[in-house]
Formats: C-alpha cells, sequence, structure tokens
C-alpha cells in the first residue's frame, strides 16, 4: 500500500514538474520560431503574417498538451492506428515539389495534387497525446493522516487524476490541410471528439466567408476519383484516419448547394415524379410542410426513389442496367421476370457500413455510360477494389437524387439537425460579418480549402507536419528526440522513391520511444549509425528550427535528459539544434536548402511502423547501407510489444508502473 | 289532448316478458314517459343509464325534454326501455379480448373515446371500431379456449382524463385481477405460436385488404343504429396512420397496442416488406419480448456505466488487497482477454490451404494469432483489427460447425477471414467478441456477457426446432424464429435458417431497452414505402375498369390494380374541396390546378371515404397548444357528411 501511494504520489508530482516545466518554457522562445519557419514553408509564403496569425490560431495550448502528455498513451494509441494504417508507403516524392509551391502562386500549388511536395508537408502529423490542462494541483495532501477513510479518499483523487490525465492522453488528434478554392490552404489541430461542423466554424473564423449553409469540409480521393463532402455531424479525424499514408487525398473547403438541396427544395425529392415545372413554383409553406412530414414525425420518411440505373458489375467491366428502388432499409433491385412487390426485392446494400461517394470523370476511367455516378463503399477502403459498388444514372439530377435519399437513409434524423444547425451559424454571420466583412478582404468569396491528406499514421507523431507539426514536433520528439523526424528526412532526401517503398522510415518515427528505457541504449549504438547523407540534409533544416531547444531543457528535468537527446538517431539533432552539434551528422546537412521542408513532409509520412525508437534506427540503416544497420537491429526489432508497455515516461521507476496502469486503464476504458 | 297507450318492452324484464303499456299523451315529454314507466315497473334501481330506443326509427330518446308529438311517435312506436351502456367483446390489436361496457347511444367516435379512457389510451380519435372478418367454423372450439377479459364492471365515469395511480388508472388498481388486466394492455404479448399465424386470415391481395376496410363503423352514428347487438365481437384498431404526440412515459398502452397492432400487419403480410426488414422486424420482436419478460414496467435501462468509476472501484478494491502487489493489482484491471486455439482460413490467401491451427488471442478490437501458445509472447503472424469490420455466421449446430466468417476492411478492399470454433462454449465467446470489435468495443464492454447469451439462447433455438419440431416444450429459450415471420418465410426456410438471418439482424438492435425497440420497431414500420394506406376499390369517373384508390395520412395513390403501380398521387395539401353526391354515392375531389376527380366506391360505402379524408384532415389540424381538448365539433364537421350538416 505504502509504495503504491509513494508511487502515485511521486507520478503526480512529476507530471506536475512536467507540465509546469514545459508550460514556461515552451511557451515564450521555442515555439515561436520555429513557428515562423515550418509555417512559411507549408504555406507557401504566401504571406508571412497570415502563417503567424495561423500558429496563433492553432491552439498552441493544445499542442503544448500534447507534448506533456504521456508519450506513451500516444503510443497505444499509434500501436492501434497503426494497423489500419498499415501501408508503410512514404509520402511522395515531396522534395522538389515544395520550392515550387512557394515560387508559384500558392494556390496553384495547391490545386495541382501533383505537387507532392506539398501535399506532403501537409500530411497530417498527428499528435496524440496528451494531457494538457495543468493538473489541478495534487489532491490537498492528507491533512489528516490518521483516518483510513481519509486516506482512501485520497488515494481515489489521485488515481482519478492521474485516469483522467491518462484520458485527455488519449485523444488523437491531427494536423489538417484545408485547401481552399483560391488555392490557399489552412492548417487546423483538428481532435478526434471535434466534428465537422466545429471544424467549419472554425474556418469560418479564418476565412470570413458568408458561413453559408453550403460550405462543407469535402474529401476528395485521386486514385479513386471519389469526391463526398462530409457530414457535419460526423467527426472528422476518423474518416481522415482511413487515409493511407501516401494517400493524395484531400480536404477541401468549398461551398456544396447539393448538400442541404434537400432542406431548400424539399419537392425535388419528395415529389421527382411530378412535373418539373409545378416543383419550381413550389410554396415555401407547401415544402416547409414537406419538411415536416418527412423529417419531423417519429419516423424518418426516405424519398421513395425507383428507377434505371447502370451497375458495373463486381470486378466486371461491363455497365448493366437494373431497376433499383431505394427503401430506408437498403437499395434493392427487382430481380428479372418479378415484380416490383417489395417481398421480390433482392437487396443491393444496405447503408450501415458504406458511404456514398461521387465519382469523377468514371466515362473516361471505367467507360461509364455516362459521368453521373456515384458509387458506395466502405470508408477504409481507399484503393480500386471489387468491394465497391459503382452505379451510373442518366443525369446530374438522378444522380442527386440518390446520392441525397441515400445520404436521409443513411444518416437520418441527423441531416436535419445539422442543417438547421448550419442555418443557424449562417443567419448569427450574416451579423458578424456585416461589421467585420470589409476588413477581412483575402478570401470573402473563395475561400475554399483543400486538405492534404493526412496520414493518420503521422499520428503516432510527431514528426511530419511542417507548419503545426513543427511546433508539436519538437515538443514531442524532445523526449524521444531522435528517431523520428531525422529519419523521415533521409528517404526523401535522396531517392523519393525509394523511401516510399521502404516501409521502415516510417518505424523510426515513432517517438514514443521518449518514455522508453530503451532510447539510452540506442544512444550508444547511434554512434555509428548516424547515417551521413541524410542526417546531413536534415541538418541544414534543423538549426533553422532551434527553437527545440527548450522543450530539450524540459526534458532535462526528466531523468534521462540530455544523453537520450544525444544518442538517438539523427533526427534529433535536427529538433535540437543543440543536441546536434554532438552528433556528427550535423555538419553535412547545409548542402540542402530546399529539402527541409520536404524532410518534414516525409517524416510526416513514414510515422506508420509501431516500433518507437529503435526502428528509426533501423530505416536509417536500411536507406543507407552503412553499419548503422547492424547496430540498430537489437533495440527497435522486439520493441513492438514492450513499447506499449513502456509508458512511464515521468519518472524512473514510477515511470514503469504508471504505463503498466495507463496501460491496464485503458484497456478498462475502451469500454 | 287524448290519452292513449304506448307500450314499451323493458328489457330488464327479460326478452319473454311483454311490453309494458302505459297511458300517455302527445304532449308528454320523453323524461315523463321514462318516470311513469319506471313506476309501473315497481322495480327499485339506479335506472340513470336507461333511455328510450325507438326500434322502427333506429334511433334513441335522448332529448327527455321533447315531446312525443315533437319526435313523431304514435301509439304503434315500438320502444325498448334499457341501459345505454352494454357489453362488447372488444378484440384489442394484440389479439386478446376484452369484454366491457360501451356506450351504445352515443356516437362511435364518443364510444371510442370512452373505451380509450378507460383502457387509458390517450388520443383515442385515432382509434376506431371494426367489424371483425368472420371466422371459420372452428369458432367453437376457439371460442371455449380463449379467454376474455372482463372490465364490465368498471364503474363509468365521465371524467375526461382518469384520475392515475401507480401510474394507472385508479380503477386497475381495485384488485389483483384488473391489475394483471392493465399488464395484459401494457406488456407485450409474447410472439404467437407459428400455428396460430398460419391459421390467422391474411388478405391475399389489395382487393382483400380493401374489403376489410369496408367494414369501419360510421364515427358519427351509434353502435346500435349500426346494427351492433350486445355482447358483439368488435375490433379495436388504430385507423388513422397519424400519431400524434407520442410519449413512452403517458402512453404505455397506446405504444403497445399499436406495436402489437403492427406486428400483427407485418406478420400477417397486411404491409409487404422485404426479406431484410422482415428479419429486423423479426429480431425486434425477439428482443421485445425478451426484453419485456425482464423488464415489465417500460422502463429504459439506465445502462451506460461509469467506466471511470468502475476503473476506480476495481483499483481501490485492489489497493485494500494487503498483500497485492502492483503486478497483481494490474493483473486484475487488465481488460479480459480471450486465448484459445482456432482455426483460420483466408481464401485469398495462396499460403494457407484450408483450416489452420494456431493460437489466437483477442485483445482489445483485435485478434492475434501465433504458432503456438508457447510462442504468443512474441511476435505475431499477424493481427487483425476487427474495427468496422462485418461479421457473419456460418453455423450448424447438429453438423457441430462453427464457422465465424470475418469481412475485414483495407485500403484495397475487403480481406475475408473464416475463423472455425470447435464448440458452442467457445463460438459464442469469439462471436460475440467479433461483434463487439466490429463496432469499436473491446470485451471489456459491459454488452459482452449478454452478447454471449444472446448468440447461446439462438444456437439454442437452432438446436431444439430443428429435430423436433412441435413437440418442444415452448420454453422461452427454445422459441421458434418461425413466431417471429410471416408464413411466407415458414415455407421459404427453415427455423433454423432463419436463426443466424434474424440474429444478423439482432446483434443491431440487442442493445436498445424495451421502449427504444418499441419505438424503432414503429419507426422501421413507418418507414415502409406502404405504411399508412388504407384501401379501396373505387370507379373513377370515365373510367371502365375498378382502380385501387390508397388513402394515406397525407396523399392519396391511385393504383391500377391489375399491376399494382401507383398511377397518380394526389397531395391533401394541394386539395381545395371534397364533396359527396349522397344520392348517387359519388366522391368529388378538386385540387389546385384545376384537376377534378371524381369516383364511386365498390368495396365500402362512400362515408368511410369520406370519413377517412376528413379525419385525416382533422388529424392534421391538431396541434401541440390545444391538444388536451379535442376538437369533437371539427371532427364531426369534416366526417360528418349530410346528417351533420
Amino acid at each position: 500500500m505504502d509504495d503504491i501511494d509513494a508511487m502515485f504520489s511521486d507520478l503526480l508530482g512529476e507530471m506536475d514538474l512536467l507540465t509546469q516545466s514545459l508550460g514556461q518554457e515552451s511557451v515564450p522562445p521555442a515555439p515561436l520560431p520555429s513557428a515562423d519557419k515550418e509555417v512559411s514553408y507549408s504555406i507557401g509564403y504566401t504571406d508571412l503574417n497570415e502563417s503567424l496569425n495561423e500558429l496563433e490560431d492553432c491552439d498552441l495550448d493544445a499542442l503544448m498538451a500534447d507534448l506533456v502528455a504521456d508519450l506513451n498513451a500516444t503510443e497505444v494509441k499509434f500501436a492501434a492506428q497503426k494497423e489500419v494504417l498499415k501501408v508503410p508507403s512514404l509520402p511522395p516524392p515531396d522534395l522538389p515539389p515544395p520550392p515550387k509551391g512557394l515560387s508559384t502562386d500558392p494556390a496553384s500549388s495547391l490545386a495541382s495534387p501533383a505537387s507532392p511536395a506539398s501535399s506532403a508537408s501537409s500530411n497530417v502529423s498527428t499528435s496524440a497525446s496528451s494531457t494538457a490542462s495543468p493538473l489541478p494541483p495534487p489532491p490537498p495532501q492528507v491533512s489528516k493522516p490518521t483516518k483510513e477513510e481519509m486516506e482512501a479518499h485520497i488515494k481515489a483523487d489521485k488515481i482519478k487524476l492521474a485516469l483522467e490525465k491518462l484520458k485527455e492522453a488519449k485523444v488523437k488528434k491531427l494536423v489538417v490541410k484545408v485547401l481552399m478554392n483560391d488555392g490557399s490552404s489552412k492548417t487546423l489541430m483538428v481532435d478526434e471528439r471535434q466534428t465537422v461542423r466545429e471544424v467549419l466554424d472554425n474556418l469560418f473564423e479564418k476565412t470570413h466567408c458568408d458561413c453559408n449553409v453550403d460550405w462543407s469540409l469535402v474529401e476528395t480521393n485521386p486514385d479513386l476519383q471519389l469526391e463526398r463532402t462530409f457530414e457535419d455531424h460526423e467527426n472528422l479525424v476518423e474518416p481522415l484516419s482511413a487515409w493511407t499514408r501516401d494517400s493524395e487525398n484531400k480536404v477541401l473547403f468549398q461551398e456544396r448547394g447539393e448538400k442541404y438541396e434537400v432542406f431548400k427544395n424539399p419537392q425535388n425529392f419528395y415529389l421527382w415524379k411530378k412535373d418539373k415545372n409545378t416543383l419550381k413554383d413550389m410554396k415555401d409553406k407547401d415544402k416547409e410542410l414537406l419538411i415536416q412530414e418527412n423529417f419531423c414525425g417519429t419516423s424518418i420518411i426516405v424519398p421513395d426513389l425507383e428507377g434505371v440505373i447502370h451497375l458495373k458489375e463486381d470486378g466486371k467491366k461491363s455497365w448493366k442496367p437494373r431497376l433499383f428502388q431505394l427503401r430506408a432499409s437498403g437499395i434493392y433491385y427487382v430481380p428479372k421476370g418479378k415484380t416490383k412487390s417489395s417481398r421480390d426485392l433482392i437487396c443491393f446494400v444496405q447503408f450501415d457500413n458504406v458511404n456514398v461517394y461521387y465519382g469523377k470523370d468514371f466515362k473516361g476511367k471505367y467507360k461509364a455510360p455516362t459521368d453521373f455516378c456515384f458509387f458506395l463503399k466502405h470508408p477504409q477502403i481507399q484503393k480500386e477494389s471489387q468491394y465497391i459498388k459503382y452505379l451510373c444514372c442518366d443525369d446530374a439530377w438522378s444522380m442527386n437524387l440518390w446520392v441525397t435519399g441515400i445520404r436521409i437513409a443513411k444518416y437520418g434524423a441527423s441531416l436535419y439537425e445539422s442543417y438547421k444547425t448550419a442555418e443557424k451559424a449562417a443567419v448569427s454571420s450574416v451579423w458578424t460579418n456585416r461589421s467585420s466583412s470589409t476588413p477581412s478582404s483575402s478570401n470573402p468569396s473563395t475561400p475554399s480549402p483543400t486538405i492534404k491528406a493526412k496520414s493518420p499514421s503521422q499520428a503516432n507523431g510527431h514528426a511530419p507536419k511542417p507548419q503545426q507539426g513543427p511546433v508539436s514536433v519538437d515538443f514531442g520528439n524532445v523526449p524521444p528526440p531522435p528517431p523520428p523526424p531525422p529519419l523521415s528526412v533521409f528517404p526523401h532526401p535522396t531517392p523519393s522513391l525509394p523511401a516510399k517503398g521502404s516501409s521502415k522510415p516510417a518505424a523510426p518515427q515513432r517517438h514514443l520511444p521518449t518514455n522508453f528505457p530503451p532510447p539510452p541504449p540506442a544512444t550508444d549504438l547511434l554512434p555509428p549509425p548516424p547515417p551521413p547523407p541524410n542526417e546531413d540534409d536534415a541538418l541544414e533544416a534543423p538549426p533553422d528550427f532551434l527553437p527545440p531547444p527548450p522543450p530539450a531543457v524540459g526534458f532535462g528535468s526528466l531523468p534521462p535528459p540530455p544523453s537520450f537527446n544525444s544518442p538517438p538517431l539523427p533526427p534529433p539533432p535536427v529538433s535540437f539544434g543543440g543536441v546536434d552539434q554532438s552528433l556528427p551528422p550535423p555538419p553535412p546537412d547545409p548542402g540542402f536548402l530546399p529539402p527541409p521542408p520536404p524532410m518534414f513532409t516525409g517524416a510526416g509520412a513514414p510515422p506508420p511502423p509501431p516500433p518507437p525508437p529503435p526502428p528509426a534506427a533501423v530505416p536509417g540503416a536500411a536507406m543507407r547501407p552503412s553499419g548503422s544497420v547492424k547496430k540498430m537491429p537489437p533495440a527497435p526489432p522486439k520493441r513492438t510489444t514492450p513499447s506499449l508497455q513502456g509508458g512511464g515516461g515521468g519518472g524512473g521507476g514510477g515511470g514503469d508502473f504508471m504505463s503498466e496502469l495507463m496501460l491496464a486503464m485503458n484497456k478498462k476504458r475502451v469500454v | 289532448m287524448a290519452a292513449w297507450d304506448l307500450s314499451v318492452t323493458v328489457e330488464d324484464l327479460g326478452s319473454d316478458a311483454p311490453p309494458v303499456t302505459i297511458s300517455v299523451d302527445s304532449g308528454l315529454h320523453v323524461g315523463g314517459v321514462i318516470l311513469k314507466l319506471v313506476e309501473k315497473t315497481q322495480i327499485k334501481r339506479d335506472w340513470s343509464d336507461h333511455a328510450l330506443w325507438w326500434e322502427q326509427k333506429q334511433r334513441w330518446l335522448l332529448r327527455t325534454a321533447w315531446t312525443l308529438d315533437k319526435y313523431g311517435i304514435h301509439a304503434d312506436a315500438r320502444l325498448v326501455f334499457m341501459p345505454q351502456h352494454k357489453p362488447l367483446k372488444l378484440g384489442l390489436p394484440n389479439g386478446i379480448t376484452l369484454r366491457l361496457r360501451a356506450c351504445f347511444s352515443s356516437s362511435v367516435f364518443q364510444t371510442v373515446m370512452g373505451i380509450c379512457r378507460m383502457l387509458n389510451i390517450r388520443h383515442p380519435e385515432e382509434l376506431s371500431l371494426l367489424q371483425p372478418v368472420e371466422e371459420k367454423k372452428k369458432k367453437k372450439d376457439k371460442n371455449s379456449a380463449e379467454e376474455i377479459y372482463d372490465l364490465t364492471e368498471v364503474p363509468l365515469s365521465s371524467a375526461s382524463r382518469p384520475c392515475l395511480y401507480n401510474g394507472m388508472p385508479a380503477h386497475f388498481a381495485d384488485s389483483p385481477q384488473m391489475e394483471a388486466i392493465y399488464k395484459m394492455l401494457s406488456v407485450t404479448q409474447p410472439p404467437p405460436a407459428p400455428e396460430v399465424i398460419a391459421k390467422q386470415y391474411r388478405a391475399a391481395s389489395v382487393v382483400d385488404k380493401a374489403h376489410i376496410h369496408g367494414r369501419w363503423l360510421d364515427s358519427s352514428r351509434c353502435l346500435l343504429q349500426q346494427g351492433i347487438q350486445e355482447n358483439s365481437r368488435l375490433w379495436l384498431r388504430f385507423k388513422y396512420f397519424a400519431f400524434y404526440d407520442m410519449e413512452p412515459k403517458y402512453d404505455v398502452v397506446r405504444l403497445t397496442q399499436l406495436y402489437e397492432q403492427a406486428r400483427w400487419a407485418i406478420l400477417l403480410e397486411d404491409i409487404d416488406c422485404t426479406e431484410e426488414e422482415m428479419m429486423l422486424f423479426g429480431a425486434l420482436q425477439y428482443h421485445i419480448s425478451k426484453v419485456s419478460q425482464s423488464e415489465p414496467q417500460m422502463l429504459s435501462s439506465s445502462a451506460a456505466m461509469d467506466d471511470l468509476e468502475t476503473a476506480l472501484q476495481s483499483l481501490e478494491v485492489k489497493m485494500e488487497g494487503e498483500s497485492s502487489s502492483a503486478s497483481e493489482m494490474l493483473e486484475n484491471m487488465t481488460a479480459p482477454e480471450l486465448n484459445d486455439y482456432l482455426k483460420i482460413f483466408r481464401p485469398k490467401r495462396m499460403t494457407l490451404k484450408g483450416y489452420k491451427q494456431y493460437w489466437f488471442k483477442f485483445q482489445d478490437t483485435s485478434i492475434s494469432y501465433f504458432k503456438s501458445k508457447e510462442e504468443s509472447i512474441g511476435e505475431p503472424i499477424q493481427q487483425i483489427n476487427l474495427k468496422g469490420c462485418e461479421v457473419a455466421p456460418d453455423v450448424n449446430v447438429t453438423a457441430q460447425k462453427f464457422l465465424i466468417r470475418l469481412l475485414i476492411p483495407a485500403p484495397e478492399g475487403m480481406n475475408e477471414v473464416y475463423l472455425r470454433c470447435e464448440n458452442e462454449q467457445q463460438y459464442a465467446q469469439w462471436m460475440a467478441g467479433c461483434r463487439l470489435a466490429s463496432k469499436g468495443k473491446s470485451l471489456a464492454d459491459s454488452s459482452f456477457q449478454s452478447e454471449i447469451q444472446s448468440i447461446r439462447s439462438f444456437l439454442a433455438m437452432q438446436k431444439t426446432s430443428s429435430g423436433t419440431h412441435g413437440n418442444a416444450p415452448a420454453n422461452d429459450e427454445s422459441l421458434n424464429t418461425h413466431s417471429l415471420v410471416s408464413p411466407r418465410y415458414h415455407k421459404k426456410y427453415k427455423a433454423k435458417q432463419l436463426t443466424p438471418r434474424i440474429l444478423d439482424a439482432y446483434q443491431n438492435v440487442a442493445q436498445l431497452s424495451l421502449t427504444d425497440a418499441v419505438m424503432r420497431f414503429l419507426q422501421i414500420w413507418q418507414a415502409l414505402p406502404d405504411f399508412g394506406l388504407s384501401y379501396v376499390v373505387v370507379r373513377f369517373k370515365g373510367s371502365r375498369k375498378d382502380e385501387v384508390l390508397g388513402i394515406g395520412p397525407n396523399r392519396l395513390i391511385r393504383i391500377d390494380l391489375a399491376v399494382g403501380d401507383v398511377v397518380k398521387t394526389w397531395r391533401y395539401n394541394n386539395m381545395k374541396q371534397w364533396n359527396v353526391n349522397w344520392d348517387i354515392r359519388q366522391v368529388a375531389i378538386e385540387f389546385e390546378g384545376n384537376i377534378n376527380i371524381a369516383f364511386a366506391c365498390v368495396t365500402a360505402d362512400c362515408k368511410i371515404v369520406h370519413e377517412f379524408i376528413g379525419g385525416y384532415i382533422f388529424m392534421s389540424t391538431r396541434s401541440r397548444a390545444k391538444s388536451d381538448t379535442l376538437n369533437e365539433e371539427l371532427f364531426h364537421k369534416l366526417t360528418g357528411g349530410h346528417d351533420a350538416l
């Protein structure tokens, strides 16, 4: 008992220390400088001031919190995520593009998917983690130690505190790049509890657009030539987590009239059989009634769509017409030679596990009869697959009818709720905008954002993000300094392709290590590894980033601080300006001027692999034949399991216990 | 004025007793007649409910101040003196028959209000009385077996709202018998035996359905005027499918009876649905019957467990243990896992042909497998996260086949994986784990055990319903899945084939509380395309063939009788006026845009059609503000027809 008590107080004490030290140090010096540079990179220098503003926007506190957060928790999360993300491919060859992006209009760079660099850089860096809020002062220490009750109470309080921290630490966050219509972009930190609506509100603030209900976040996937408007009630992080690491997917901020068209002109959907002219003249009163009937009753009524749609059969190239019907329970078709009676219908698909997407240019890609295609797939499917159901309508009108009908069937009441919320936001914005509209000249009408794919994998960590990433990275890295950033960088600089191929790089990214004991050993090994070339490149970048040092300081408080930093893989150097010096590689870095940005991007991409620090080393090794490889192996390989448990970043023995506790708690909490 | 003799039959004297003759004159008012009559019989009792019924004219003489002259009664009038409230056998939507005293002298609309008041059903305007379909000859033996709940002793009250006692009207709290009746009203009935479903009358076509709708009683006339005698059998049913202000807290009986009506509509294919929908309805029925046994009152379960609290608790408990070390403690708090040897088969991978055995570990929402138990500490051969995957059973109890089919989403598509379990026990656990994981829940989820339970009870169903069909005792564990679907599926599938399909649908509803499950059932029912349509065969003006008119809560549809296609839809909100020409029995409706339709009714009186249209318009005028008082006058204005004018 005593032991445990002592451990808890230790832990709490340590956490407090951590938070405090981070709070002080990080806030002032480190973040800003680093932020500036990074921001400019990703944004393409569009506007320094703007980028600065952005930085402010993105919640510094949140970033801080992440850093503070228990890395262990992060690890756990990551491990889970990684599985999903398995694809190891690195972000596209980013290096070259970034510069271009800079030179060209920001918009153009963004718009063109081709610019890999930008996309790469934009990639999401997720930081999972951390707890953030300053801890409430540890429960008042035992005032009356004598009573057992009191003790028990205090114990409970402490545990509660610890649990809360753990919970907070588990929240997943992504840095999302949203592309606007004008080609510019906005970068946001989104945590997994945020809905699309909240993100939109956030964007409204940043863009000063008119906030009408049509503004949407749109997902695009060039591989599948798809487009989908996120629903306002969805959590944004979840669908983005399904993206593969090397994904070219983007998130756009656009006005999409079809999103809520059904509430503006319900007659077009519910009375679609009627003469189109009469529909046009529909009275508002009647529209209102239609909405009442279909969305405000005990049950949501789905438009009774029925019609011939061309279906691309599983795996076949041909399109065959079939008579489909939409019902609340799914899409059905009428089998040949049967009547349209309900009992004869064959279920084509139900909506529980699929989303509906618009297809772009399927006429060209799949020889579809028309370009008015939509399809249904599990959100996690990102590549062509026989499990995707392709459908082709005769015209845009019926395509919208079906897609909207399916959305009503799938989302039901939430759709209408979201619309009402959006309407409110639009109305209130009218007033605020009136006053503020003049000043915001930048993107009144065309603030559309495109989001670059954020690889969920990056969530792991820290590394990748250019803009916010840096900040977060720095913090995150501090503890686990070495591996992530540098590694990623390496691969990219040289042959971008190879880098992708080697899934390993990702592994390194895992920063988890911070907490882990392994780092120290790694350090020993590391000396040799310093994969020269890569690091060099990386190094250049680092200097700029000097800011990181502060974080290091914070770590200093931790037991293993300085030593860790130096030993870690090349990456650390980058992050820690000061530290790097100790390493041999730094010097070479200068070579790359442009590369720096890419490097980050690269880092972002790789994250997936689970094994924390050691892996990092491995990747490096893989890339460069240098002896480092040999050394690396020992630490990383086994890591997988241990890493999870390794959590206790806080303090020595306590840390271990803590991590175990967290693990256990997490499991419990999963419920 | 000259006095003359008026003979009146007094029902209470018995049917054989001769009429009582009294001497009256034409200026005597009805009240006076009754007074004389009562004096003459010399019976002392409460006559307050009695009134005079004029047989030839089929009308009640309820205005006691009117004189005989004013009523036009002469010596040849045959009058009957009888109570206005008489017993009636009332078939409820749940199939149970009640005997209760209903008013025979006021309009059916008011009679229904009275019945609903007694039964504690709000919004009586949505219900009405239907003449039952004649039962076949077996009636005799069926009647003897049928239990009739007797409510005739309930005192008549005129209060618009009964006072409640323990959440039910006070008269149900009088005795255990009465409480049992209330329970019958407010708790859903267990699924009927398949034979019972098969024996019920089923409307085979839309024309059959139209004939049923021709049996609604006229709301503006009284029971006696419509030939309903004492102790007749009538059905109480929801007639207008516009359910206003449904509030589970106050509407226990209403909700239960509505559910029962919907359930029977599905089971008897009164409304069509697809196979998938039928399975979901079946799963909901199963769930509702299961939950209502354990949770008799409609209480919503407050399941949401605070995981923080529980985690804390377990932690604390552990800490109290004196000798517990930290590691022990952690062990105890560790999330549950499943570990076992299972066989795996991946159809698409060339590397694995057939089933191969591995040591499997189920943790959190993932399955990982190892070569053997001994190697399970190391790196797994593969780890599969089941979040978002599809889980389907492939089970044959008699053949001892327990397969779990997983479709696991990945960026490239779906990966198919089969897990083979050795026995029922193992299967139930792993299947439950997979189901939860597919929804992102871990084994630590509170629903894990109940999920295992429901899988096992479904397996049990499969066992019993296969071999000993018919003989099996009908305990709840061995529910026959044929009880949950319409007879069409009895022929199409064996019970054990149905089991996995219903179980499949069941996983999406298994966590619902009773009320939520009932509401879900009603929602899905209301979302069916044909929901709320009452059919009448009509002949449109200018047309030579019969067609079907479907009357819905918000629209009229014209259906081609031969093909079954909807030809035309008219919405009430476009309707300018409708008229009934009572002489030629024709309904004429005018819609905006100069659209005029007219039709004669074939399977129902045009009063029924008139009442449906007027009734739905009335339903749409109800608003929350005045929901307490029923605007009866407006209802009659809209539905009454020429009598009311």
